[in-house]
Formats: C-alpha cells, structure tokens, sequence
C-alpha cells in the first residue's frame, strides 16, 4: 500500500508539471475558434502604435512580409532581420497567415510576430478563410477592409479572396477610401490576391484596375502567387509587385520618399 | 492528403477485419460484436465530450474504440463540431496492486468531421486539387491508466480511469519542422473513463 501512496504522489506531481507546461490544458478540437483574450483586436492595437510613432521626415520604410502558410522558421529570421534595420518603421503582412485556417496556426503566428519589434497590420489571405478562419481572423486582427494615413501616404488594405469567402471584393467600399487620394501625397494598396491572376475574373480585374489608375494609386501590392515580381501590369501609372512566400526567407522593403518610392528584394 | 483518406480507411478496415480475425483466439462468452465497454472522455481535440463503445484485442494489448465527439457553439465559438473518431490505445505494461491495476498507456486516433467546419469533396467553385480535405486528423497521444475489477458486481464488471497528453497530426508536423514552433504549445490533455460490462 505505501509503494501505492508513493506512486500516486509522482503521479500526481507528474500530471501537475504537465498541466503547468501546457499552454493550453484542455483543447477539444482543430477547428475551434475561442480566440484568447489577450491576442485579440490586433490590428486596432497596432493602428495606434503607428499612429504614435514620431517622424520628422518625408522619408521611411515599410517592409511586406506575406504567405507564411507554416514556414514560421523563415518567419522568425525575417522578423529578426526586420528589428536590426531602424528605419524600416512598420510592417504589412500581405495574406496566408495560417495553410488550413486552424486556431493553433493563428497563434503560432501570433506568437511569432511578438518577437518582432515594430507595428504590424495583416490582409486575409485565401488560406486564412478555410474552416473556421474567417471568424478567427475578425477576432484576432479585426476588420478585413481598412485604412489609414502615415505621414501624409495613405494606406489601404483590402480583403479581395473570391472563392474562399464566397463573397465579391467590396469595391464600393475601395472606390470611398480612394476617392480622397488628392489630399495624399502617395496612396498605398495591400491586397492578397492579384487581380491579373486565378480568382478575378474579367470584370473584376477591370473593375479593380480602372479604381487603381483613376485614382493616381501608386503602388498596389499583393502575395499569393508566392513568387516576386514588380511589374506595370497594364500599361499605366500603377505598378504591381507581388512579394515572395516565406519557404525562403524573404520579404520587401519600400523606401517612401516625397512623392516616389523604391523597392529592395530582401533575400536573406 | 490523399494519404491521410487512405490510411484512415485502412486503420478503419485493418480493426474491422481485425474484429472478426480476433474471434476465435480470444475466449468470450458473447459474441464478438457485443463491445467491452462504454468510454467516456473529456477533451484531447476529438469533441468537448465523445462516448462511445470499446473492444480489446489481442489478449488486452489492444483497445479499440468507436466514438462520437461533440463541441457546443458555446465552447468552439463557432460552428458545433460533430466527430466520428477510432481511437486505438496500447497498455505499455501492467502493474497490479491488489485489487487495481496500473498501466502507462500510448496511442492514437483517427478523426473525422462531419462538414461543419470542414469539406470531404473539395466545392465545385475551386479549380482541381486546389484544396485537398480537411475534414481528417489523427491525434497521438500518452498517458496513465488505472483499472479495477468489481467481483460482485453484474451489470459494470469493471472501470478504466485514464489520463492523456496528446496531440494533432498537424501541430506535431509543425514542431517538427520549426524550431519555433515548441512542444509545450502543441500537447494538451484529456481525461477519461471505460465501463467494462
């Protein structure tokens, strides 16, 4: 009986580790969508980090990470390349945040991009509305359409997945934010999906480029097709770049000088 | 993916057939569909609460399970989540004291979701293999088991009571590809119960 008692003591004190080293003590399924308390409103919260940023100068970068689907590794070596370079001054997450949509890859990625020292604001990508990640993005990040102003750029951020969330990009809502582009000296647009490639159809894309271009939009920039180019796709005032996926640690940065900007290909 | 149909249709067949193989070896006063037990079990990413019907195998070295899952909207803050799972569980070794019996156990199982929150046939709107099925997930899992034996006792012969780390297919995948992806972030627990009758 004493060897019993023994027992059932490292028993216990075994299961008491195992419990305090878990991050979660009971999960009940992959496709569940109790967001954490703490990793919620995102994007609101680091709205207000780059809106508290101090500059006295036409001059800063922006860096685009994007299609992060598992490569979390070249996540993090991204992230650390990211905090060594001072004037880079906030960062885009262009889309595929997760590859199957679960909970436990948003907060792996979560997690991750703590490690990153500046602001940073997300689109939804196509992988990212799977199962149930429509709902965990609303509640991690927030908005899928939004915008906003640094150092007299505007930024626009728009959800534009077709098939995944069974909806039609919300172009009304894109030609309000664009409509006051005069009062900008340059007008950025993040999207995850490139309107020349598989989920625009013809009218779409038209209907996309002609907001672009009527609209004096500089720069429209995308992931999705996981490869790098930079590109006047149609023959008018707006260039495409699609920045590369993370199977290789790599990303963009954007030098924003007054009234242009340059692009560098980080291949780390 | 397609490996993933395949391999949980084979598990499914091999403890099919393993059922009616096992028959003849295995000295029972009922017939072999009759289950062993009835299992209750809380968490370990197959519902919120499954139940379900056992069968053991191979002189004891096997239990086999058919259960189903089930989480409320109110706990997966989304759609329910039905689960039809096998769970298979090997006893490592087994200790008796006196009238209860401990074992170490290991295992794992086969899930699959229902299509709340998943899809088996990728939807027409998407070109071909642009998705493969999520509706699929193995969990693996360790833990402890402590059985009694009630003698006197007609209806319940006896009772499990089980302990269990575990984790998804895809979590481990993850950690194992990723120095940052860490092993404490990817096991969670589940507890559990069987009824022998």
């Amino acid at each position: 009986m004493n060897l019993l008692k023994t027992n059932k003591i490292i028993t216990l004190i075994g299961i008491t580790i195992i419990f305090m080293a878990c991050d979660k003590i009971f999960e009940f399924s992959p496709y569940e969508a109790n967001v954490k308390e703490e990793n919620k409103n995102t994007t609101a919260k680091n709205l207000q980090l780059i809106k508290d940023i101090q500059l006295n100068s036409d001059i800063f970068s922006f860096a685009v990470v994007t299609d992060n689907h598992y490569h979390y590794d070249n996540l993090k070596t991204v992230i650390d390349d990211i905090n060594k370079k001072d004037d880079i001054l906030f960062v885009i997450f262009g889309g595929d945040i997760a590859d199957q949509a679960l909970l436990k890859e948003y907060e792996i990625f979560y997690n991750t991009m703590k490690k990153l020292d500046k602001p940073y604001l997300t689109v939804i990508g196509n992988h990212d509305y799977n199962s149930n990640g429509e709902n965990i993005y609303k509640q991690m990040f927030g908005d899928y359409n939004y915008s906003f102003e640094f150092n007299h750029n505007k930024f626009i951020l728009f959800d534009d997945v077709v098939w995944e969330s069974n909806k039609n990009p919300d172009f009304d809502w894109l030609s309000t934010q664009l409509s006051d582009n005069a009062l900008f000296k340059q007008v950025f647009v993040i999207a995850h999906i490139p309107p020349f490639t598989d989920q625009f159809d013809s009218s779409m894309e038209e209907t996309y480029k002609t907001l672009m271009s009527d609209n004096n939009v500089q720069l429209s920039i995308h992931g999705h097709v996981h490869g790098y180019s930079f590109v006047n796709v149609y023959n008018d005032s707006v260039n495409y770049l699609t920045v590369p996926w993370l199977k290789k640690p790599t990303y963009c940065i954007i030098n924003v000088h007054n009234k242009f900007f340059d692009i560098e290909l980080i291949e780390l | 993916m397609k490996i993933r149909i395949i391999s949980t249709l084979f598990i499914a067949l091999f403890f099919f057939s393993s059922a009616f193989a096992q028959d003849s070896t295995l000295i029972k006063d009922k017939d072999w569909y009759i289950p062993d037990y009835a299992k209750v079990q809380f968490a370990g990413n197959i519902g919120f609460f499954s139940l379900g019907i056992g069968y053991q195998f191979f002189n004891n070295h096997l239990y086999s399970e058919l259960l189903y899952g089930y989480v409320p909207v109110s706990i997966s803050k989304a759609e329910q989540i039905h689960t039809i799972t096998i769970k298979n569980t090997f006893p490592v070794f087994t200790k008796k004291f006196n009238t209860i019996a401990l074992s170490p156990i290991t295992g794992f199982t086969a899930s699959f979701e229902t299509g709340n929150n998943s899809f088996l046939i990728l939807p027409d709107k998407y070109p071909q293999d642009y998705y493969s099925t999520n509706a699929f997930h193995f969990t693996f899992f360790i833990g402890a088991k402590v059985h009694k034996n009630f003698t006197n006792q007609k209806i319940i012969k006896g009772v499990d009571f089980y302990f269990e780390l575990g984790t998804v297919d895809t979590y481990l995948w993850y950690s194992i590809i990723s120095k940052e992806v860490k092993i404490n972030k990817i096991f969670s627990s589940a507890i559990g119960i069987n009824l022998y009758f």
